[in-house]
């Protein structure tokens, strides 16, 4: 577990995080596109961040359920 | 009721006559403050599923406390002001769980040190095979060597006794400051342990660990909980939070779009609020501290458990398979009559009982030379050209082998019976109505004879342990077994039982009758727990699912056992066994309380926030504000934790129920109370925070 962890701070969470800030670079401007005007460039990054997060959030509690003894 | 049972319905009793080792508390709450802090490492709140979550929440309310419109436009009032609060009690819910934990670890740290203290690099003595003697550290000797240690030296390492016979201090470990005697070729006396010291004479032990893999070292892993794994139960826990985090994310992530389609938005900081007061995070935040805490309860009895499972286990034990001697009876049987058969007299009984007893050292053997000395026999043989024969399992015998040919036995009736057959005696009749008689007290028969003729019967007494019987009524209450083996005969082991109260024993066994006992039982699905100290225990202490071994006992016990007991008190399995009940009861409680405590907070705080959208009415408990209402909420979740803290590390009240006896009362007291204590408390809370002006 250990190992683990230690692997996924080192070499996955730096790709992950530059996936991430990509793909909400990418989504954004949708986003921005079916909110009109009520939003600002910056808002609709934030809102595409912390909706990334809540997705990866919900990924990271499937792992802990379906593979538990990892934690 | 006597006060030994008293003790045992408010918590486990400890043995009176018993120190325990000093462990040092002392900056133990300072120590936990920091470690408070230091948790807040993402690496280690990850481990938590729970808690990261309020870990994340917390990052995203200070992001919104620094610019409140990060998410769009916001609609609260004072905004920076309420983000701010939210973030700050949010943390503080982070710290206490961590304190909590911090708190549980540190106890066993301290624990730990106690033990580093005993432990230090010392010279010792290391003998070559040509019998010379060099000097070297302790670090270096490895399995196998031999070493000589003399009186006041601390012994380097782990080992067994090859020769010599000397007195060792193991208060270091045992915090039992009376000496023990060591010496080789016996099961209990013969392993000695590094960081001991010897009083008097000197031994030559064979080094049986490497450094760094002795019984101290092990103990010190084990305390610290470096090898702390989670436990089956503690793995299904997580589960269960889990899942119910996943369902609340999910529901508050959603919740944002129908908020606003209900004309009544609510900003990011409420939701976030609103998740991590409908997560389980009074129990998320306990959970690792209720499994240090167990096994930090065992520790303090003076057992060490190699794991969390080994502690969990004792609470799920539906079996415990006691030793006769020295569990449910004082260990030390006395001679208390001679009944001579055969037409002999009882100064002749007492004459050959006397030089069947004159090599045996156990306390039996001393009563008998005793009692005979006092029926007027006498020793008239000469002791160095006598030969004694010591008592095994296989024989059931012991006795002397005088010069003439003459063989004096004394034993169990059926072993000595058929020792005179081998030798064309015959068995008087009157030996088996003697043997009954005996039995039917309740003692133990042993068979005299010399040669092929039989001079009588000893009446060993057997004194049951007071309270014993009151002890095995609240085990069979929670609904566990108690089997006791005893190598005596049928009827002495039903007399026995009868008066202790065992629930079943296993009459004549042999310590290989253990094994075949545990597997029967485990066969029926049963969970077992036995203590044992020799080598010949080891099996059987491997095959149970609670092994308890004596610290007396061989290395091989003590490797065999999942759990060592230092002051080597058999009769403290049934005090371990309430130990893991108690550990599974606590989390069992905190589990329903956090759970029902969720629900209340659900009811107590959605009316308030979605007011805007109709339901306002259903505020039942009148919180003044939606802003209120979600701090409200979020202080008493934060504050449960440091609440309970004290419930979770010295466990809740423990009660000899059955398990759905023990259902009813945590769902009552736990379940009701979870959800009541909520609602008034954060109506509380509500009326002061809105008086101070805080919302």
């Amino acid at each position: 577990m250990q190992e683990t962890l230690s692997r996924f701070w080192q070499k996955r969470l730096p790709r992950a995080l530059l996936l991430s800030l990509l793909m909400a670079v990418t989504i954004a401007p949708a986003v921005q596109a079916a909110t009109g005007i009520s939003l600002d460039r910056g808002q609709t990054f934030a809102i595409v961040l912390l909706g990334m997060t809540t997705l990866a959030l919900s990924i990271y509690l499937f792992v802990v359920i379906f593979q538990p003894e990892r934690f | 009721m006597n006060s030994q049972i008293t003790t045992l319905q408010s918590e486990p009793p400890r043995s009176p006559d018993r120190k325990g080792r000093q462990v040092s508390t002392k900056g133990l709450y300072q120590r936990a403050v920091k470690q408070a802090f230091l948790k807040l490492d993402p690496r280690v709140q990850l481990r938590n599923p729970v808690m990261f979550l309020v870990w994340i929440g917390t990052i995203v309310t200070a992001l919104v406390t620094v610019n409140p419109n990060l998410f769009g436009n916001a609609t609260d009032k004072n905004p920076m002001v309420f983000n701010g609060l939210i973030t700050l009690i949010l943390l503080f819910t982070l710290l206490f769980a961590n304190f909590a934990e911090a708190v549980a670890e540190g106890r066993g740290k301290a624990q730990a040190d106690s033990l580093r203290a005993t432990k230090s690099d010392s010279i010792a003595r290391k003998l070559s095979p040509n019998g010379s003697i060099q000097e070297v550290s302790s670090t270096a000797l490895r399995k196998g060597d031999l070493i000589k240690v003399i009186a006041g030296d601390v012994i380097p390492a782990d080992g067994e006794v090859t020769e010599g016979l000397a007195s060792v201090d193991e208060s270091a470990i045992t915090g039992e400051s009376a000496p023990v005697l060591k010496q080789p070729g016996t099961d209990i006396a013969s392993s000695v342990t590094g960081g001991t010291r010897i009083l008097s004479d000197e031994l030559v032990i064979r080094v049986t660990a490497d450094p760094g893999k002795g019984f101290i070292d092990r103990m010190i892993a084990l305390v610290e909980g470096a090898e702390r794994s989670k436990t089956p139960n503690e793995i299904a826990l997580t589960v269960l939070l889990a899942v119910l985090t996943q369902v609340f994310l999910i529901v508050i992530a959603t919740l944002l779009p129908i908020a606003q389609y209900a004309q009544s938005p609510v900003s990011v900081a409420v939701l976030i609020a609103l998740l991590v007061a409908l997560i389980p995070t009074t129990i998320g935040g306990l959970l690792s501290a209720i499994g240090i805490a167990g096994m930090d309860r065992v520790a303090q009895f003076n057992v060490i458990a190699t794991s969390g499972r080994a502690v969990e286990a004792c609470g799920d034990i539906s079996t415990l398979i006691l030793d006769k001697t020295g569990t449910i009876t004082l260990g030390n049987r006395l001679a208390e009559e001679f009944i001579p058969v055969n037409g002999h007299s009882l100064k002749e009984l007492a004459q050959v009982a006397l030089n069947a007893s004159i090599f045996d050292e156990t306390p039996e053997g001393k009563s008998i030379v005793i009692l005979a000395e006092k029926l007027g026999a006498s020793l008239t043989i000469d002791r160095s050209v006598a030969i004694g024969l010591e008592f095994s399992a296989r024989t059931r015998m012991s006795g002397t082998d005088l010069p003439n040919n003459i063989e004096v036995r004394k034993g169990a009736v059926d072993a000595v019976k058929g020792f005179v057959r081998s030798r064309s005696g015959k068995i008087p009749d009157e030996l088996d109505t003697q043997y009954e008689s005996v039995s039917r007290l309740g003692g133990t028969p042993l068979a005299v004879c010399q040669n092929n003729d039989i001079y009588g019967v000893i009446y060993l007494k057997d004194i049951i342990k007071p309270g014993i019987k009151e002890r095995f009524d609240q085990l069979r209450r929670m609904g566990i077994r108690t089997v006791m083996l005893t190598g005596d005969n049928r009827i002495t082991a039903s007399v026995i039982a009868a008066e202790a109260g065992v629930d079943d024993f296993v009459a004549e066994a042999t310590p290989e009758d253990k094994i075949e006992v545990i597997r029967a039982e485990q066969a029926k699905g049963k969970l077992v727990a036995m203590t044992g100290d020799g080598t010949n225990d080891a099996p059987a202490l491997a095959q149970a699912n609670v092994g308890v071994a004596m610290n007396s006992g061989t290395q091989a016990a003590k490797e065999a056992a999942n759990m060592v007991d230092l002051d080597s008190d058999p009769t403290k399995l049934i005090d371990i066994v309430t130990i893991g009940k108690q550990l599974l009861i606590t989390r069992g409680a905190l589990t329903t309380f956090s759970i029902a405590n969720d629900i209340a907070k659900y009811f107590a705080i959605i009316p308030a926030i979605f007011a805007g959208a109709g339901i306002g009415q259903l505020n039942v408990m009148g919180l003044a504000s939606m802003q209120s209402a979600v701090l409200s909420a979020l202080i008493y979740n934060a504050l449960i934790i440091p609440a309970l803290i004290p419930l979770a590390l010295k466990g809740v009240k423990f009660r000899p129920l059955t398990a759905n006896q023990l259902l009813s009362r945590n769902i009552l007291v736990y379940g009701l109370g979870g959800v009541v204590a909520p609602f008034i408390a954060i109506k509380i809370i509500d009326i002061a925070v809105t008086a101070v002006g805080l919302a």
